[in-house]
């Protein structure tokens, strides 16, 4: 029986570039039985990269690491997985088009061989049974994986990675994707691997949770470990400057309670959309933060998809500026001075191969004009660059392509591409999701430097203390429908917020 | 604590190591341009050295690119629909029964200027069609350009029969020189400016980059797709054209073939027939000529034409294998 405290993995030395971009350098940890080792840094900063080459999916450019007194250099993350070191990665880890069960077993097919035939009802049942071992008894294995909402196919990377019995496992921002429920089963899985001397190494950018759940921190920073933590000295300023190698105030949101315009610039009129919504009415005023909560599938997200004509409009319509235009397409709300940013940013808010200024171009096709239908390079430089100095997106040059950039740096570039199409209204869906403090407090600044510009916002979020803290009015959904309004004027009550939430 | 942090910060950074060094050069802005006009360049070099000083001589650059023109024409053409992420490898066969127009519209008139016409918009229209079946009937591109290379072909059969149609080629001669030459300039300057120099190729770029980012962008994928076809229509169009001024008659196996010959040239020019970021509008320009000063290089070298396939196949399959975007950091980056 392995002792508590007993090093299981150790990285020595370790260090890791994409191109000019250091990711890691020259990293030395220790990561022991019987311990939930909480990583935290701004993006960027190397803990998902050092995690994923524990874990097998990528390979370290130099350093050594030693996983039970043994040399570690596992070249995938199947062979990771057997020798018991499992990754719940941060975005999707499951592939949409095959079952429940072969997703669970990806790559293990062999050992439910019966001569030259996979036994699906073996899988099936195996699969079931770790499904049931996390607690999850509403999936059912043989369906295919994309009949599931995004928290259910996180339940079942999680029983992928939990049918392995791991000696350690890495949950690397994944709570962001889950409900209350699902991060209650993780926490408990967390909790009950290190009682049985397994070791958790757990990534998270919510201060909070990583400290509740977290026994030593490790603060990375631009590929350096800065500082390993003791739960006993655990300090929230403390660590905040740590991370962001500057001090940080407690308080990042606006205290202001400046009020907004009466001009209604964005009215949904009775919409009903094929799924979510029946009937639904709301209206958005100029200058005004207009945030809307509930649990992830109230249909919010929905909306947002819907106002900017991304949702197919059954009945009712979307009219902006008192009627004078209505949105039928998302062409036809860029067109009007509208900007949406998806929850969804690697797959619908970026072209990941496109280098950082052609994605904030994107917005300026017509404002970059020189001669006639011509753009002008000059223009278009000047246009790219202002967003990159002006958001301090940390990159080479504009050239450089996203796909190489940290998540909070690839948020910037979305953000840039709006901010440079200077919309009148924009839509933000989920704004800070896996983007660390510091970036989110930036974020947070220019959606009030907008506001104060007279620009309207709709935030979408499933962050309680987000949505308090920037809104002006407050609409929290259950079941695509309002179940209410508050303002930011009277104050707003968490207890009634979630009564109805809930 | 505050010691730590300094000691961690002041490490020396990482060595590059060489995949680095590449992955940084094919960032830069210009390498689409520069590294496969390198390619050329060297190719033309080692065959000049190899053939004792006879490659790089006025006749054969002069016959290279004379030779090149009609590939690169098409080339140019579907370089507006590769970069949208689409195939269309009908367009050699799309080219040939324009032509067959063409030649049948002067066997009529015996008006040449209306034979050039035809071609043109007998070429725009075809291409038309196969936008519309893909636009309209959201028929994946590759699968329309299957059933459009059979039907074309047999139309072309149909009309042109057992034996060629012909013009007058004295005509033709007339029309040879300058004419060709004015009329692929003309069309590639001005696919360079529209594709590079306004909204349309971006466009194109980020549709096939990303189309569900595209259309949150307020990008009208339709439109750009219709866009794309009318330039590659008039590229195909002038490519008949230039196919019935170089032989003055069409047989019925024209362009048989060629929609292959167009890819492994746009492939060979340094884009990527998935489209996307990094392609362009030259890139099947550079690659038609480096194809053609592969087929006469080895040919001059005594090289049989079967194995100057077999090194074309080969070459084709590696650069489609260097050419297909792989990720570099996370396989798991794509986000839900």
């Amino acid at each position: 029986m392995s002792a508590k405290g007993e090093v299981l993995v150790e990285v020595r030395d370790m260090c890791k570039n994409f191109g000019v971009t250091v990711a890691l350098n020259h990293v030395s940890m220790l990561i022991k039985r019987g311990e939930v080792r909480g990583l935290i840094g701004e993006n960027g900063s190397g803990k998902s990269t050092v995690t994923t080459i524990i874990a097998g999916i990528q390979q370290a450019s130099s350093g050594d690491m030693i996983y039970r007194g043994k040399p570690w250099k596992p070249q995938t993350s199947l062979e990771a997985a057997r020798e018991g070191i499992g990754i719940i990665v941060q975005e999707m880890g499951t592939i949409p088009s095959i079952t429940v069960a072969e997703n669970i077993f990806l790559g293990d097919y062999s050992r439910f061989l019966n001569g030259p035939l996979i036994n699906r009802r073996k899988m099936n049942a195996e699969a079931a049974a770790a499904l049931e071992k996390i607690g999850v008894t509403d999936i059912d294995p043989s369906d295919i994986t994309a009949k599931y909402n995004m928290e259910q196919r996180k339940l079942i990377e999680i029983a992928k990675v939990m049918a392995h019995d791991p000696e350690m496992f890495i949950v690397d921002e994944t709570t962001t994707a889950l409900s209350e429920k699902g991060r209650e089963i993780l926490y408990h899985l967390m909790h009950q691997a290190a009682a049985d001397n397994k070791a958790v190494v757990f990534i998270s950018h919510d201060l909070e949770e990583i400290m509740e759940h977290s026994d030593t921190l490790t603060v990375l920073r631009d590929g350096n470990i800065i500082d390993n933590i003791d739960k006993k000295d655990f300090e929230p300023n403390m660590i905040k400057q740590k991370m962001i190698g500057r001090e940080i105030t407690g308080n990042y949101y606006r205290v202001d309670t400046d009020g907004y315009g009466d001009e209604v610039v964005l009215k949904a009129d009775c919409i009903t959309t094929m799924q979510d919504l029946l009937c639904f009415n709301l209206e958005l005023h100029k200058g005004e933060i207009l945030g809307i909560g509930g649990l992830s599938e109230c249909g919010m997200h929905t909306l947002g998809r819907a106002l900017y004509g991304l949702e197919d409009i059954v009945d009712g319509k979307v009219e902006l500026y008192g009627g004078k235009v209505t949105v039928t397409t998302p062409e036809s709300a860029f067109k009007n001075g509208m900007g949406y940013v998806s929850k969804n940013r690697d797959t619908e808010s970026l072209v990941m191969n496109a280098p950082i200024g052609a994605n904030i171009s994107s917005t300026g096709y017509k404002k970059n004009r020189g001669w006639g239908i011509f753009i002008s390079d000059k223009k278009e430089r000047r246009y790219e660059q202002l967003q990159v100095d002006s958001l301090a997106i940390k990159c080479t040059n504009v050239f450089q392509p996203v796909r190489a950039l940290s998540g909070g740096n690839k948020q910037k570039v979305v953000f840039g591409k709006w901010l440079a199409a200077d919309s009148d209204i924009l839509i933000l869906d989920c704004p800070t999701r896996g983007v660390d403090i510091g970036v989110k407090a930036s974020m947070y600044q220019l959606i009030y430097d907008m506001k104060k510009k007279g620009k309207s916002i709709i935030l979408i979020s499933e962050e309680l203390p987000e949505l308090c803290g920037m809104s002006d009015r407050l609409l929290i959904m259950k079941d695509g429908e309002v179940t209410g309004e508050f303002f930011r004027s009277d104050g707003f009550d968490n207890n009634q917020l979630i009564d109805c939430m809930i | 604590m505050e010691q730590i942090s300094q000691q961690a910060i002041v490490k020396d950074i990482p060595r590059l190591g060489l995949m680095d060094r590449i992955d940084i050069m094919k960032n830069k802005r210009g390498f689409p341009l520069v590294f496969p006009l390198s390619m050329l360049a060297l190719l033309a070099v080692i065959f000049h050295i190899l053939t004792g000083g006879e490659f790089l001589t006025l006749n054969v650059l002069k016959g290279v690119f004379n030779q090149s023109l009609i590939v690169g024409t098409m080339a140019i053409a579907v370089s507006f629909i590769y970069t949208t992420g689409n195939i269309d490898f009908s367009v050699g066969n799309v080219m040939g029964l324009a032509a067959v127009f063409g030649v049948m519209a002067y066997q009529v008139t015996e008006n040449m200027a209306i034979m050039i016409l035809v071609t043109f918009l007998s070429g725009m229209a075809l291409m038309m069609c196969n936008c519309a079946l893909g636009v309209i009937f959201h028929i994946k591109s590759a699968r329309v350009a299957v059933v459009a290379m059979s039907v074309y072909s047999a139309f072309t059969v149909f009309l042109v029969g057992a034996e060629p149609l012909k013009v007058d080629y004295k005509i033709c001669k007339v029309l040879e020189g300058n004419f060709r030459y004015i009329a692929f300039i003309l069309y590639f300057a001005g696919c360079i400016l529209m594709y590079h120099k306004t909204a349309i190729g971006r466009k194109l770029r980020f549709i096939g980059g990303n189309a569900v980012c595209a259309k949150q962008t307020g990008i009208n994928e339709n439109e750009s797709i219709v866009t794309a076809f009318i330039f590659a229509g008039i590229g195909v169009g002038l490519a008949g054209v230039l196919q019935i001024l170089r032989t003055g008659s069409i047989a019925q196996g024209v362009g048989t073939g060629m929609g292959m010959d167009v890819m492994l040239a746009t492939v060979l020019g340094g884009m990527s027939i998935f489209g996307g970021a990094k392609s362009n509008a030259y890139a099947g320009f550079i690659g038609a000529v480096t194809v053609t000063v592969l087929n006469r290089g080895l040919l001059m070298l005594g090289v049989s034409s079967t194995l100057i396939q077999g090194a074309r196949a080969i070459i084709f399959l590696l650069l489609v294998f260097m050419n297909s975007e792989r990720q570099s950091t996370l396989p798991s980056r794509q986000q839900f």
